[in-house]
């Protein structure tokens, strides 16, 4: 059984694992459901916040993956076109999937571990960093009523597991067995740990006006006008806590653990495959979480910079229509697709009418994407609150972007004496200078 | 072809010098024994007379018969470039005094010098290989040198070529390479 | 250093616990340590380790290292303490080949040496068998010249600064060096039919003529050089993190430069307004009127900026030189098998590096008794040994830089 099972391609030998497991779970599954269906539903509706917690959980790690690749995308794409040349143009449109086709190929790689390496931790190592930036995305809340868990003390946890990405690193650096990782990791521990203090310090200018630390809580404080905004209210404390933020990310300027013309890749010199892909994606998914961060503390959260009167409702009654309803469907899209193809048709003579009306389909589509999305951005507030939130936090994503793509990076003593003997006292400053503000206001 | 030069060369170096001193185009040569090296050097770079304080080559050449080891420095104070070329160094056991005492860049150059032809520079702190490898056991640029035995004796040799390796048909012996008066 | 613990060389460990993996020698502790006890005193020196202090190795294979050089480091932390680099892994042995080819057919053999700057690789060796033959080249083959080389020390200026930058951690610049590298390529494609190789001087002169497509594309250039070049060091010059990395790096003062040997630019950089194009001079640059850029300071940081200047005084050569191009030959008359005058002869020409000299020995035949080849980037490496130490690994890089070898002349 086993040569005959060997003998098989690839193809089959998926189909063979693949299909006999998904019978036998979905047999399980239905005599759970049928044995102890209702005991469970009750025991699930009595706590949904297990089943919240569950979700919120899975779509924070689902979606921090296509972020990832978004992310990762961009700089290829937005450097190159920095650089003068043109980045990923082959694999999808304008080179768009290749993300996804890395990821694939990180998959498909030999899972090795050098010899001598302490295979338990360097096994880890990958899944405490990624597992870090991940648990930081949960309290990012992307929309009104959209975030993975709503603590009162947000802020606070989202600098804890920041600095178990330290860890992470250091469990890479020391595994590794190789002088170069081990350098690396050091060189992120002494960053890591010079600008976490200013990183805090910054915000707590910010603490002492808002009172609260929960990330939520923040978001709703900056509705309305963007001049709400707290950056206008603590810009030393925005401009220090960006640049902290970007030593945190391990982003350029301060990107001597991956130094890669000095120490090859640094910490990471010896990961390959899945596991150098999960560093890949940690580092990328940080950046989204600092901009996100940024965002969310000081320029508004999914806060749009004007008052948005909440909800417009669009007062279109389909059911008063009746049978015109059924005729706007079945008129209405042959119409629009060839009014947009029409100009097509008619401009350029290299066209012919069925690639025009393809053309019209296309356009269409877009049409109606465009015209749900703008109905749902009206209607809904979370909608609206998360494209402004996303959009926002790009703009930052591509400000760091182009930070790696202009700036040489900083040597590890100018990088620690910056930390120590500038932003540590800049963010002291900003500190006494908000309670002093705050207590001559009060009095 | 600096006539000031060489009479002052000749003034101050005429027990040192083993031949006349030649010039041709802009440079002026002198040749010293071996043991005068240091001296003659020492004298070239401190003296105000003459100032060659930038060395600008240091090579060895095997002419069949002898080697040598060609020095080449320039100073502000002529226009000819100044060539010592220390002669008389035997083919089997070639050495000359190092002259890193006074241009620590030389230091490189004479390894260069003992990689290639065997010279040994006493007083070079780090007269090792700096091309071959370090277990190489022959001297590329020596007009005895043919590879393909030099191949079998070198730890690399359990390696299979493509070709047999043997000394080849035209290979110079002792009396067939090639010599000439430099 | 403090207590020096002698090295044990290390006992043989056991191999892979893999029963499938077959290795030729035990795995071991990977130090970049010679398996052989140290045969000279510095060997022994460097292969000591004192307290708390270990040995990296930046291989051959190193996004960094300027080709194929090895270097081991000897750190404290992060503080160099020692280097010593291991050269020979692009030895090709052109000097042995040259003894066993025509007159002619070396010059092919000296432009792999420094493979960016290849015309003043052949240049010194061409001057040397002219001096040999006794030939006198015509006045438009020497402008031609002139004119060539000075193009090719712009592009190896531009490389510079494009490695320069990336050896700091900048993406950019040397993309727009690239850019700057293409474009006088593609000239010196048009004129020499080569990119990179060009193969250009012969004995008594150039191989091809002034062509209306090289003539062209260099008026084109020039007319937007300028602006351009300024254009790519703005994202440089003025930036803070670029300047502070290489303020009072790797200072070389005078006496050292001459003590190492250093010519060229790098020699400029410390205060010492040596050209060999005005000091010595030779072809026809004693018609051309240019400045000879120097500074005091010796730091990485006047070492690029010293370059900078350079490539204007060339702008301004190749501007000359156009202006005065005389009519005439191309090619001294020559008989086609040659036969110099046995004799010996030295010459030396200033390339963007530094000196590039040839040391040929003739014996009467037709071909090259000795070709020495004096490169400058093997001469410089040496200083970087003495430059290092005292500094970070992220310097240690910074300073190779700067003194910009080129692996294919440091391993000829």
């Amino acid at each position: 059984m086993a040569r005959s099972f060997g003998r098989l391609t690839l193809a089959g030998k998926i189909l063979f694992t693949v299909i006999p497991i998904l019978l036998v779970l979905t047999g399980g599954l239905v005599v759970l459901i049928v044995v102890g269906g209702k005991p469970i539903v009750d025991f699930l509706a009595t706590n949904m916040w297990l089943v919240r917690f569950v979700v919120a959980a899975t779509l924070v790690l689902l979606t921090s993956v296509p972020t990832a690749f978004l992310i990762i995308y961009m700089e290829m794409k937005v450097i190159a076109l920095m650089n003068l040349r043109i980045g990923p143009d082959r694999v999808g449109p304008y080179g768009s999937l290749l993300s996804v086709v890395h990821g694939l190929k990180v998959l498909m790689k030999e899972d090795f571990s050098p010899t001598g390496s302490d295979r338990l931790v360097f096994t880890l190592a990958p899944v405490v960093v990624y597992m870090s930036a991940v648990m930081t995305l949960m309290v990012l809340p992307v929309a009104p009523t959209i975030f993975g868990a709503d603590f009162n003390i947000g802020l606070l946890y989202v600098f804890a597991i920041g600095g178990l990405t330290v860890v992470g690193l250091l469990m890479a650096g020391w595994s590794s067995f190789n002088k170069y990782s081990l350098l690396g990791g050091l060189r992120s521990a002494a960053q890591v740990i010079s600008y976490e203090i200013p990183l805090t310090l910054s915000v707590v200018g910010l603490l002492l006006l808002a009172g609260t630390m929960s990330l939520n809580q923040l978001a709703i404080n900056q509705a309305g006008w963007f001049t709400n905004w707290y950056v206008f209210q603590q810009p030393l404390g925005a401009l220090i806590f960006f640049i902290a933020a970007t030593a945190e990310a391990n982003r350029t300027p301060f990107d001597l653990t991956e130094a890669d013309s000095e120490i090859v890749a640094g910490f990471a010199t010896e990961y390959s495959g899945m596991r150098f892909g999960f560093f890949f994606f940690a580092e990328y998914v940080n950046v989204f979480v600092v901009s996100g961060l940024i965002v969310t503390l000081f320029f508004g959260g999914w806060n749009a910079p004007f008052p948005w009167p909440w909800p417009l409702a669009l007062n279109i009654d389909l059911g008063s229509m009746g049978l015109g309803l059924l005729f706007a469907i079945l008129l209405v899209p042959p119409i629009l697709i060839l009014a947009l193809a029409a100009p097509f048709y008619v401009a350029s003579s290299a066209i012919k009418w069925w690639q025009a009306v393809i053309l019209g389909f296309v356009l269409f589509n877009l049409l109606v994407i465009v015209a749900i999305t703008g109905w749902a951005f009206i209607s809904w507030d979370w909608v609206a609150g998360l494209l402004w939130f996303l959009g926002k936090s790009y703009v930052f994503v591509f400000i760091f972007v182009w930070m790696r793509g202009t700036l040489p990076r900083v040597r590890i003593d100018q990088l620690m004496g910056f930390a120590w003997k500038w932003l540590l006292p800049a963010s002291l400053l900003n500190l006494f200078v908000t309670a002093a503000a705050l207590v001559v206001v009060h009095k | 072809m600096d006539g000031a030069l060489k009479r002052r060369l000749q003034a101050r170096f005429g027990p040192q010098l083993i031949a006349p001193i030649a010039q041709r185009h802009d440079e002026t040569e002198i040749r010293i024994g071996p043991g005068d090296v240091p001296y003659v050097c020492r004298a070239l770079h401190d003296e105000p007379a003459f100032r060659f304080v930038l060395l600008a080559d240091l090579a060895g050449v095997d002419t069949g018969d002898v080697m040598q080891v060609v020095y080449h420095l320039w100073s502000e104070t002529s226009p000819d470039w100044l060539r010592i070329v220390a002669d008389g160094l035997s083919r089997e056991d070639p050495r000359v005094p190092s002259i890193t005492f006074l241009w620590q860049g030389a230091e490189w150059m004479e390894r260069e010098a003992y990689d290639m032809f065997g010279i040994t520079f006493e007083g070079n702190r780090d007269l090792r290989r700096i091309y071959m490898p370090p277990d190489y056991q022959s001297f590329p640029l020596r007009k005895d040198f043919f590879l393909p035995d030099d191949a079998a004796r070198s730890p690399g040799a359990g390696v299979r070529h493509m070709e047999q390796s043997h000394a080849p048909t035209n290979a110079r012996s002792a009396t067939m390479i090639r010599k000439t008066r430099a | 250093m403090t207590t020096s613990t002698p090295h044990v060389h290390p006992p043989q460990a056991q191999p892979s616990d893999d029963p499938r993996v077959q290795l030729d020698e035990a795995v071991g502790v990977f130090e970049p340590i010679p398996p052989y006890p140290p045969r000279t005193e510095r060997e022994s020196e460097f292969y000591t380790l004192g307290d708390g202090e270990m040995y990296i190795n930046m291989g051959p294979q190193h996004p960094s290292t300027h080709g194929v050089l090895r270097i081991v480091l000897k750190l404290d932390g992060e503080n160099v303490v020692d280097l010593d680099p291991v050269l020979g892994y692009l030895h090709r042995g052109v000097e042995k080949l040259c003894e066993n080819a025509d007159y002619h057919h070396s010059i092919a053999y000296l432009d792999p040496l420094e493979y960016i700057s290849s015309l003043f690789c052949e240049w010194p060796g061409v001057l040397a068998f002219e001096k040999l033959l006794d030939v006198e080249v015509p006045r438009r083959a020497e402008y031609i010249r002139v004119l060539a080389t000075e193009l090719n020390r712009i592009l190896s200026h531009s490389m510079f600064i494009g490695w320069m930058a990336l050896d700091l951690g900048g993406l950019t610049p040397i993309l727009y060096s690239l850019i700057e590298r293409d474009e006088i390529a593609e000239m010196l494609a048009a004129l020499t039919g080569q990119r990179l190789l060009f193969n250009y001087l012969r004995i008594g002169g150039v191989n091809g003529d002034l062509n209306h497509e090289f003539l062209s594309r260099l008026g084109d250039w020039m007319s937007r050089a300028t602006t351009q070049i300024e254009a790519n060091l703005g994202l440089l010059n003025e930036n803070e993190i670029f300047v502070r990395r290489m303020r009072g790096l790797g200072t070389l003062d005078k006496e050292t430069a001459f003590r190492m040997a250093v010519t060229g630019p790098n020699l400029r950089a410390s205060g010492v307004p040596l050209d060999f194009r005005r000091a010595h001079p030779y072809s026809v640059f004693p018609e051309f009127e240019f400045d000879i850029p120097t500074r005091d300071e010796g730091d990485c940081l006047a070492r690029y900026l010293v370059r900078i200047d350079e490539i204007k005084q060339s702008l301004r050569i190749i501007d000359q030189c156009l202006h005065n191009m005389p009519d005439g030959p191309i090619m001294a008359k020559l008989p086609r098998l040659l036969r110099p005058r046995p004799g010996r002869a030295y010459a030396a020409v200033e390339g963007p590096r530094g000196q590039y000299a040839a040391y040929v020995v003739s014996d009467g035949t037709d071909q090259p008794f000795r070709m020495r080849i004096h490169d400058p980037s093997f001469v410089h490496l040496q200083s970087v040994g003495v430059l290092m130490p005292g500094h970070l690994i992220a310097d240690a890089m910074a300073v190779m830089a700067s003194l910009d070898p080129i692996m294919g002349g440091v391993d000829k």
